[in-house]
């Protein structure tokens, strides 16, 4: 997932002085995180990252960024928000009910009286600004400005609009009936609020003296109790919710925003309380009033646990070594808490890093962070081959055969927009089925490369395809390889002139691999099942050499359409063709892009020459006129030497 | 044949995997194959790639409709699979490579396909470590683009894999585009412990790498193809240039 970082907000965690973004940069890039973008902003820099996936618990945050930089740099850092103790008193204001301690294992809940809603100070309109958000008010962009720093996903809403019950708010995390509905608050750039109607099984978050669905748990929030200009009194909620179900959730609404991808990722147990406290306090700060106090609903808070990790694996899997001090040294740089137990090092990540669960990931951690560069390259000693593939034995072989009577491999789209058997859902309404053979699609292919005979110096149209082909079998999908080849004489169809060519090439093929082939033939295209034909053949132990792939760089051609011309001619005999060549070259000018020799016979001391001329444009369709110039200067030219133009 | 029927061209494509195949068969790498519909098990469970797990959006999934297959069943988003159904049919130690072909569900352009081909291959031995892995792609390299590679590995994420890496190339010599600056090709790491004791290979005796890159990329890098789409377009305006 791509995020944005300020430079300045990861300084203020880091302390100054703290190296240049493009130091940063190149850090991150070679330990940690690829660099997809920097530039300025108002006197700041943002870098744009890939947070990985596995790193999208602790790293989609300045806070989480900034500690990582601070083990690549080898510094601690100057200011730590996750280092303060939760101190906000407790209150029975808020009673919180959770259904499933699964589906929610820790939820946290503190209201704030006596607000003041209204714009942000600058510096936070400005550091939201820098990484893309826009700013909304002060009580909004506190829960968002909270996200960015910390990773954990707030919410806030009004309290006055909750009825109480026995003269507490009342709050259940439950998942939804079918049909159930809950309002949710307008998205960016849209003034509508959305209703939405739920499947069953997301998990809401209620007001429960009404049973009214006041948001869905870690996606969004609703309408009911939304903060807006006039709330005094507000509730924060910080938590946590099981990740698959969140993901499933805001995929199955196509609401997938910045607070539902970051619980997919699972943050950490831990942070809610400290997210609670350290917005609370930034609310306080920059809209007034005072914290009434905190609840926090959890069971047992999930925590990294302790694992063995082994100094001579990480040497084996890395194969670097590393001595088991400068282990302990990376390990704790990276706030892992390390027991060396001798043949083991008892390795405790910390509590915001959910990634680090068995050995290989700590030997990752020891990997990136030493640096990759000191890897160093050893080729595997080469062993027998203990089997052969015997499809792409035979495929190769089909492959030559056919190649050397003329014809050319296409590779066609497996993707049709009408065959028996269909997907489920595709991006393209010409991809919403797979195809059963190779027939139609190469007698496609005939018809469109038709017209480029004289183009590509060829006579008639040969094409062949080996591709898998998907069919109903006994109610299911079974799939086997297919081999077609077909032939195409004229630009206007099938004529019927084909079949000769055809079933020489097929008898050639048939020669070649030693076996009678059955084929299904139509209009010139022959297909047969090359899956079950292979099955048949014995069995090779040997590859066939392979030519070197060509020294080519691919060329650009035009898709307008090319315009052919013959000459013929009679010329002295001994006359070399290469300067006959040259000479129509030279006067045929930069729209020839093919010249090829016909033909050449001698008569009554006479010698005949035949060339095929075709021009074609980069720019646009030729006219006739345009090309008649060009040969009527060749006419010429050819005069001119004193060829006689046939 | 006559000058007017001169040999045909084989695919690109397929001499790439014909080359493939011949340099790592020298070292003594099986090429493997395996179905491309494939069941959600295969292509991304027993990846450790779990349900609901952020790992899925990495690929954009064609699902088969359910009343044509038995159990969920994806055309295959990587050849990965294949890794997997040879591990658990041979004994270790194994050498392999899958090139074949690939499908993601996303919109196409000059540099995006819904249809692609991969090469996946794997070593798994007592002692296989990330030398390994760096000495055998640049040796694939090496050959395949006919002059010196060096190889760096930046940290990446791939759940079938841990440590995950990216591999940056660069060609040492020569005039090409490739020549003398590094340029990202491909996806690797050591093989993740739950994917070795899934296949039924005991991760505390035996390890091993994988790595997948795309062949398109190697065919745009090493042919400077400016759209990926005339690779699949069945123009033998394209194919006869090789």
């Amino acid at each position: 997932m791509v995020q944005k970082f300020s430079y300045n907000w990861l300084c203020e965690y880091l302390g100054e002085p703290a190296p240049a973004p493009s130091v940063i940069a190149d850090l991150l890039t070679k330990h940690a995180f690829e660099v997809e973008g920097m530039e300025e902003h108002d006197g700041d820099t943002v870098i744009e990252l890939k947070i990985l996936p596995d790193r999208g618990s602790d790293c989609l945050c300045h806070r989480g960024l900034a500690r990582e930089l601070a083990t690549l740099l080898n510094v601690p850092l100057k200011m730590d928000p996750l280092e303060a103790v939760v101190t906000l008193s407790e209150t029975n204001e808020i009673k919180v009910s959770i259904e499933d301690f699964a589906t929610c294992p820790r939820f946290t809940a503190s209201i704030i009286r006596g607000v003041k809603v209204g714009p942000s100070p600058a510096w936070l309109v400005a550091q939201l600004q820098a990484i893309g958000v826009r700013s909304i008010n002060n009580i909004v962009d506190a829960t968002n400005y909270a996200m960015f720093a910390l990773g954990e996903p707030t919410h806030a809403y009004d309290a006055t609009k909750f009825p109480k019950t026995d003269g507490s708010y009342n709050f259940v995390v439950r998942k939804s009936n079918p049909g159930e509905t809950v309002s949710l608050l307008a998205e960016g750039g849209k003034n509508e609020d959305r209703i939405v109607t739920l499947r069953g099984g997301e998990l809401l978050i209620v007001d429960g003296t009404t049973n009214t669905a006041v948001g869905l748990a870690g996606v969004k929030g609703g309408r009911y109790a939304g903060v807006d200009s006039d709330t005094t009194d507000i509730i924060v909620e910080a938590a946590h919710f099981e990740p698959g179900l969140t993901r499933r959730t805001a995929r199955g609404l196509g609401i997938v925003i910045d607070a539902s991808k970051r619980f997919e990722n699972e943050p950490a147990q831990t942070l809610p309380p400290l997210a609670q406290q350290y917005l609370v306090n930034l609310i306080i700060s920059i809209a007034g009033g005072e914290c009434v106090g905190m609840v926090d609903i959890h069971e047992t808070i999930k925590t990294p646990q302790p694992v063995h990790v082994n100094p001579h694996r990480v040497c084996a899997l890395l194969g670097v070594e590393i001595p088991k001090d400068e282990m302990v040294t990376i390990l704790r740089r990276d706030g892992v808490m390390v027991i060396d137990e001798g043949e083991h090092l008892l390795c405790t990540g910390p509590h915001v890093r959910t990634d680090l669960n068995i050995e290989a990931d700590f030997i990752e951690e020891i990997g990136r962070i030493y640096g990759y560069h000191h890897v160093v390259s050893v080729v595997p000693e080469s062993v027998p081959l203990t089997e052969f593939n015997k499809k792409h034995i035979y495929a190769e072989h089909i492959r030559t055969s056919l190649v050397n009577q003329g014809f050319t491999e296409i590779i066609t789209t497996t993707f049709r927009n009408q065959d028996e058997i269909g997907l489920q859902s595709s991006m393209a309404s010409d991809k919403c089925f797979i195809r059963s053979e190779l027939t139609s699609s190469l007698s496609d292919a005939l018809t469109r490369n038709a017209p480029f005979t004289d183009l590509l110096g060829v006579s008639d149209t040969r094409l062949f395809e080996i591709g898998t082909v998907f069919t109903r079998h006994e109610g299911v999908v079974a799939e086997h390889i297919s081999l077609a080849l077909g032939v195409r004489l004229k630009t206007t169809g099938y004529s019927g002139k084909e079949d000769k060519i055809l079933t020489e090439a097929l008898a050639s093929l048939a020669a070649d691999l030693g076996v009678l082939l059955e084929w299904n033939i139509t209009d010139a295209v022959a297909e047969l099942n090359l899956t079950t034909l292979i099955e048949t053949l014995p069995d090779l132990h040997q590859y066939d050499a392979v030519a070197k792939l060509p020294d080519v760089t691919y060329q650009p051609f035009s898709n307008y359409p090319s315009v052919t011309r013959d000459i013929a001619m009679w010329v002295g005999e001994g006359t070399d063709m290469r300067t006959v060549e040259t000479l129509l070259r030279a006067e045929a000018g930069s729209l020839l892009v093919r010249l090829t020799h016909l033909d050449t016979f001698t008569k009554d001391g006479r010698t005949s020459l035949a060339f095929r001329l075709v021009f074609q444009s980069k720019e646009k369709t030729l006219e006739t006129s345009e090309v008649d110039v060009h040969m009527s200067a060749v006419y010429d030219a050819v005069a001119k030497a004193g060829f006689e133009v046939r | 044949m006559s000058a007017n029927n001169p040999t045909g061209h084989k695919h690109p494509m397929s001499q790439m995997i014909a080359q493939i195949n011949e340099i790592f068969a020298e070292l003594g790498f099986v090429f493997a194959t395996g179905p491309e519909a494939e069941t959600e098990n295969y292509n991304f469970d027993r990846l450790n790639i779990k349900k609901d797990h952020p790992a899925r959006d990495m690929q954009d999934t064609f699902w088969l409709r359910p009343s044509d297959v038995t159990e969920p069943t994806v055309l295959r988003t990587q050849t990965s699979p294949v890794q997997v159904r040879f591990m658990e049919t041979h004994q270790a130690p194994m050498r392999m490579i899958c090139p074949g072909k690939v499908f993601r569900n996303e919109a196409t352009d000059a540099t995006h396909e819904a249809q692609f081909h991969q090469l996946e291959g794997l070593y798994i031995d007592t002692g296989v470590h990330m030398g390994h892995l760096k000495g055998t792609i640049e040796y694939f390299f090496s050959k395949f683009f006919s002059g010196e590679v060096e190889v760096r590995f930046r940290p990446s994420f791939f759940p079938f894999v841990e440590p995950g890496i990216e591999v940056d190339m660069m060609l040492k010599s020569g005039e090409s585009k490739l020549a003398n600056r590094w340029i990202e090709v491909m996806g690797a790491g050591m093989i993740h412990p739950n994917v070795l004791r899934g296949a039924g290979i005991d991760p505390t005796k035996y390890s091993g790498f994988a790595f997948g890159v795309g062949i398109d990329r190697l065919a745009v890098m090493k042919y400077e193809i400016d759209d990926i789409r005339h690779i699949y377009s069945g123009d033998a305006r394209f194919v006869n240039q090789f």
